[in-house]
């Protein structure tokens, strides 16, 4: 994967790239959220993945066009996990979309509480010169 | 037909910050006194010796370590590992050996050392038990993992915190009373419900202990039993179940899917329901999951578990006693030791030997330990049913 830029979603370095999460990571960094859609039974899946859960076929990425989304439910981490210490207080969130897929991420610009049922905006960040991820924007 | 088995002897090593002891002198600690009653290494068959995360200690095959240390280096031995369900899936894999007739006698002993490492490590390493891919990056830790499920809960069900702080003093009120427990004190309700934010909307209080400790059991073919005890307690009933990896693909986050069948399962095979349950060990790694284990088990409709609390009938005296040796919030969970020292507790109890009298259930017949691994993964019930 010499050609290939290194990338790495969220906030850790997990190095356990395929060539079909680098195309996923390839076109978040392109601001595009994607999903993966089963070739045979149609089945689409939030976030993507390469096999089927159901009938282990192959899934193609295509783009996720929501931007909207109600919060499912929250939790501020105060105490976290010792590579994202520093970043502590942080907000994780599951966004629930009006198709019904799902997504978790941060929500990076909260002034008060969250409230399940706030509405939420889907949003992209570049961390650093590797570090790409999708976000929620209140 | 598979063969009825019995657990026949426990022991229990203290719970807590064990800076004097490893995984090594813990699992001795657990098996003496089981040795000192006479079931000594030449009657034991094999053993399954096991712990949740290598990691914390650096030691890869531990349970040969452990089987050495122990005096058993020289009997079969395997680990089992499923998360924080790591005990009662040993012991389920033990029963499964006895029932089909492969071995008539085996230990089952569950250890964790986990503060060798900080509290921030451990947190570190418990996240990787999340999907490394599309949770771990997001910082998700276990008590981030049972917040994602008390928010949507509060939320549902329209429930403020307090119901959460009056099972942390629930469990403390018992765990003071348990000689073996990590925090063994009392806390009032105002410094459980105001305590420092760990995860919210869950604080300190919530959380269970990072603890260090091991708890083993022995058991036996039915026609082997009565060479060990004139007190048998049967496993009678065994339920598993399994709930989707990503928390997000929960259809629900008030209830666990897989504790829901895992309970079903286990009443059936045992030919009973929640009412006919004299006392429960559940899986407190947070207080709402304590509250959640209600519903999942049938002690309480949806969304009424808090009824439970606020009636004070998970107290020893009352209709569905829980946890009355402290529980994984101050008794401690030492992840592969807690659903060994569960069945130890059941045990106990069953026997009239819980060390105080203030925390003995009255006339326990039937004892039901539910043992949850990472968010719901992995779940196991058992009912156990006194012998004698
Ligand atoms: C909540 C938590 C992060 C606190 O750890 P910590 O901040 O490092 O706490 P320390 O060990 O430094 O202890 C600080 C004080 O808090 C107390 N304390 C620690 N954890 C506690 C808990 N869970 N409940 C109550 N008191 C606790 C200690 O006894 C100590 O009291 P002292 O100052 O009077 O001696 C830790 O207990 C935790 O992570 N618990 C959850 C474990 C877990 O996720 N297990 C897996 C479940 S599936
Ligand atoms: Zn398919």
């Amino acid at each position: 994967m010499s050609e290939e830029k290194e990338l790495y979603l969220g906030y850790t370095t997990d190095k356990a790239i395929t060539p079909f999460f680098q195309d996923f990571l390839e076109a978040l960094e392109q601001e595009k959220l994607m999903k993966s859609k089963c070739t045979k039974c149609g089945t689409e899946y939030l976030p993507p993945r390469e096999y089927c859960q159901k009938d282990l076929s192959k899934c193609e990425l295509e783009e996720h066009t929501e931007k909207e989304a109600k919060l499912y439910s929250y939790v501020i981490v105060d105490f976290a996990p010792e590579t994202l210490s520093s970043k502590a207080p942080y907000v994780v969130a599951i966004g629930e979309f009006p198709s019904g897929l799902r997504l978790t991420a941060h929500i990076t610009n909260l002034m008060s509480m969250p409230e399940v049922g706030m509405n939420l905006k889907l949003a992209f960040d570049k961390i650093d010169a590797k570090k790409i991820t999708y976000k929620w924007l209140v | 037909m598979a063969r009825k088995v019995a657990v026949v002897a426990g022991g229990h090593s203290k719970f807590g910050k064990r800076y004097d002891a490893t995984m090594r002198e813990l699992s001795a600690e657990a098996y003496k006194p089981i040795y000192d009653e006479g079931i000594t290494q030449d009657k034991i068959d094999a053993t399954v010796l096991s712990y949740a995360a290598s990691q914390f200690t650096g030691q890869g095959a531990g349970s040969a370590l452990i089987a050495d240390y122990i005096g058993l280096y020289d009997k079969p031995h395997l680990r089992v590992e499923s998360a924080c369900t790591t005990g009662t899936a040993s012991l389920r894999a033990a029963w499964g050996m006895v029932a089909a007739g492969l071995y008539d006698v085996m230990l089952v002993l569950g250890v964790e050392q986990m503060n060798r490492v900080s509290s921030a490590t451990a947190t570190e390493y418990m996240s990787q038990a999340g999907d490394m891919r599309w949770e771990y990056p997001y910082g998700i830790s276990f008590p981030a993992f049972y917040a994602l499920m008390a928010s949507r809960y509060m939320h549902e069900y329209d429930m403020p915190h307090d119901v959460l702080a009056k099972i942390a003093v629930k469990s403390h009120h018992y765990g003071a009373q348990n000689p073996k427990a990590h925090l063994p004190r009392e806390v009032s309700f105002e410094e459980a419900n105001n305590a420092i934010p760990i995860c919210r909307p869950l604080n300190l209080y919530d959380c269970s202990l990072i603890t260090d400790g091991a708890a083993a059991v022995v058991i036996a073919a039915e026609d082997r039993v009565n060479e060990f005890t004139d007190r048998p307690m049967w496993i009678k009933g065994i339920g598993a179940g399994a709930s989707s990896m990503k928390i997000q693909d929960r259809e629900s986050l008030t209830s666990i899917p897989g504790a829901k069948h895992a309970a079903k399962a286990a009443y059936e095979m045992a030919g009973v329901g929640p009412d006919d349950i004299d006392m429960a060990q559940v899986h407190d790694c947070f207080t709402i999951a304590e509250l959640i284990a209600y519903e999942d088990l049938g002690f309480a409709e949806p969304g009424k578990g808090r009824e439970i609390v606020e009636n004070k009938e998970n107290y020893h005296t009352g209709r569905i006693p829980v946890n009355c040796d402290g529980g994984l919030k101050s008794k401690g969970h030492p992840l592969g030791a807690t659903g060994v020292s569960m069945t130890y507790e059941i045990m106990k109890q069953m026997r009239g030997e819980a060390e105080n009298q203030s925390r003995q259930i009255e006339d326990v017949k039937l004892g039901l330990a539910h043992n949850v691994g990472q968010s719901g993964q992995f779940v196991n019930v058992f009912i156990f049913e006194r012998g004698w």
